[in-house]
């Protein structure tokens, strides 16, 4: 009998090995540990892509999901700034706190922009961290992933072979992709454009497009009449290729502006899951300069 | 249900429990003088006080924050209680008149100031599921000194007693709960139950229909993974309307037409 029990707990050993939990709070960093753990952890995501990731309405699972992780990872630069500091309060799990292994802030391992020299509040909504939506800059991405195989090495050190070659993996490919994307992007230097909110100030900066204004001049804020004014001035003598904004931002801004100027309006996937087409993070940069491409053609 | 959810939904239950106790009793009240959207002007000049606060330099920052909210939630109800008085007909669309002009006072300061607008955001968009046990405390002493004065002083309270009773409530739970709830924990129950002529009766039915909405709502929240306020809001309509329904027989016809 005995001999039978020790043969049933081998047996299912394996399977009752906890796999790693991780909750991601945006999808671009799921996909990434989707990249580099591959099926070894239990994932959850906190928001969609048609969610802004600045706003999140607390449902039962994701404290159910914080409380269980051993690993969060997340943006940082305070992006998640009204919710995350509830949630992990709420949460109660001491290896996802501030200051312990279980707490990834991606925005800590890249060179951020936009950071105001100083904190004026009338400034608008200013992230004094600088700008927080980080991941379309594919430099970014290599830097966060070395960063998050270290940390998924060092939480579940029994794993961390396979963390590090999944991680070379895709690190091989990522540069596969950013020689293809460089090839295809070269037409698009330059470009002018208008956006919505700063959110693809990471991607201007990479492709060396000139965002030459934001529909909401004050980041957070819905623009005046006078500044409406400014712009359609200042954009009607030459206007830009095209208006891009995120899934998530309003769209009605961007209408406006797109009809006075007679110019299109995109939108661009921003993250995962933000068109149909961009299931991961190659496919998200693919269509992103696909929708690019096209404004210019 | 196992431990685990029960332990999400604990602190929550007993938030909705705190916000229940004396919004059942004000809701009776607000119905009676058909005053209905005054907790969401109410509400929002409360957040308009934090907001100008920041803006004059005063950056709130924990109890201050409270104090600048339920001051100017204070100075909302003295002025109802004196357009009460003064024109006592156009009540209702005076609070809605000072609702939106909250509301835009903030864009338009905000507009300035936009960093205030967090504050404004944590003010009025209070998430049942967020609420921890620390938070229950301040609001329990709140709900219990407003439920002293509402039973024990009432009499001598009358006309400004109430509407000040009414800023400490809603300042308090719209923080934890959010305006959603708010509004539908107080005019929910009492509606439900207003064919009932005895006071203490009709109290004791709100706070059972109250409580049942909040704990279906949980449930149901927990079971479905719906943002659980939302849920809520549902729930204690549902529960509302199956008991205006049951207890339907048992009112003398008399007072139905009557009322």
């Amino acid at each position: 009998m005995t001999r039978i029990i020790i043969a049933l707990l081998i047996l299912v050993a394996p399977f009752s090995a906890q796999a790693l939990n991780v909750f991601a709070c945006e999808p671009e960093w799921g996909s990434l540990v989707e990249e580099i753990a591959g099926n070894h952890v239990e994932l959850t995501v906190a928001t969609t892509a048609l969610q802004d990731p600045h706003k999140l309405q607390a449902r039962p699972s994701l404290i159910a999901a914080a409380r269980s992780a051993d690993l969060i990872v997340c943006t940082g630069a305070d992006l998640e700034i009204g919710w995350l500091p509830l949630l992990l309060r709420r949460a109660g799990n001491r290896k996802i706190q501030v200051g312990n292994p279980g707490h990834f802030l991606a925005a800590e391992y890249v060179r951020r922009i936009e950071i105001p020299k100083s904190i004026d509040r009338a400034q608008g909504d200013v992230h004094p961290q600088g700008n927080p939506h980080i991941h379309l800059h594919p430099r970014n991405i290599e830097r966060i992933a070395n960063a998050l195989t270290d940390r998924l090495a060092k939480i579940d050190p029994s794993n961390a072979e396979r963390y590090r070659s999944n991680a070379e993996f895709f690190l091989n490919r990522w540069n596969e992709a950013q020689l293809n994307w460089f090839e295809k992007t070269t037409e698009l230097n330059g470009m002018r454009l208008v956006s919505h909110h700063r959110s693809f100030s990471y991607l201007a900066n990479w492709l060396d497009l000139d965002v030459v204004a934001t529909l909401e001049p004050k980041p957070g804020i819905p623009a005046s009449g006078a500044q409406l004014a400014k712009l359609l001035e200042q954009l009607t003598p030459n206007p830009p290729p095209g208006i891009i904004r995120a899934p998530f931002e309003n769209e009605k801004p961007a209408l406006w502006l797109s009809e006075r100027l007679n110019v299109p309006e995109i939108e661009l996937p921003y993250t995962v899951g933000g068109n149909e087409q961009a299931t991961d993070l190659f496919t998200l940069y693919d269509e992103t300069i696909r929708l690019l491409g096209e404004l210019i053609k | 249900m196992n431990a685990f959810e029960m332990s999400i939904i604990a602190p929550a239950f007993l938030a909705s429990l705190l916000v229940l106790s004396t919004h059942v009793p004000l809701g009776t009240e607000v119905l009676r003088r058909g005053i209905i959207f005054i907790d969401l002007a109410i509400a929002q000049v409360a957040g308009l006080g934090v907001i100008a606060a920041d803006t004059m330099g005063w950056e709130a920052q924990g109890w201050m924050v409270q104090i600048a909210a339920v001051s100017a939630a204070l100075l909302a109800a003295l002025i109802l209680h004196w357009t009460d008085r003064r024109w006592p007909d156009i009540q209702e669309a005076l609070i809605g008149v000072v609702f939106v002009l909250a509301a835009t006072a903030s864009i338009l300061i905000l507009a300035g100031n936009p960093h205030g607008g967090e504050h404004l955001k944590e003010l009025l968009v209070g998430q049942i599921l967020w609420v921890n046990y620390d938070q229950l405390l301040p609001v329990g002493i709140v709900s219990a000194m407003v439920l002293f004065a509402w039973y024990w002083m009432r009499d001598r309270l009358r006309g400004f007693g109430f509407y000040a009773l009414f800023a400490f409530a809603v300042t308090a739970s719209v923080q934890l709960v959010g305006i959603y709830l708010v509004f539908a924990c107080l005019i929910i129950p009492a509606l439900s139950t207003r064919h009932i002529e005895a006071r203490g009766v009709r109290i004791v039915c709100g706070y059972g229909v109250g409580i049942l909405g909040c704990l279906g709502g949980l449930i149901l929240s927990v079971g479905a993974d719906l943002p659980a306020g939302a849920v809520i809001v549902w729930s204690l309509a549902t529960f509302a309307l199956l008991f205006a329904w049951l207890i339907r027989p048992l009112i003398r016809p008399r007072d139905v037409e009557t009322s």
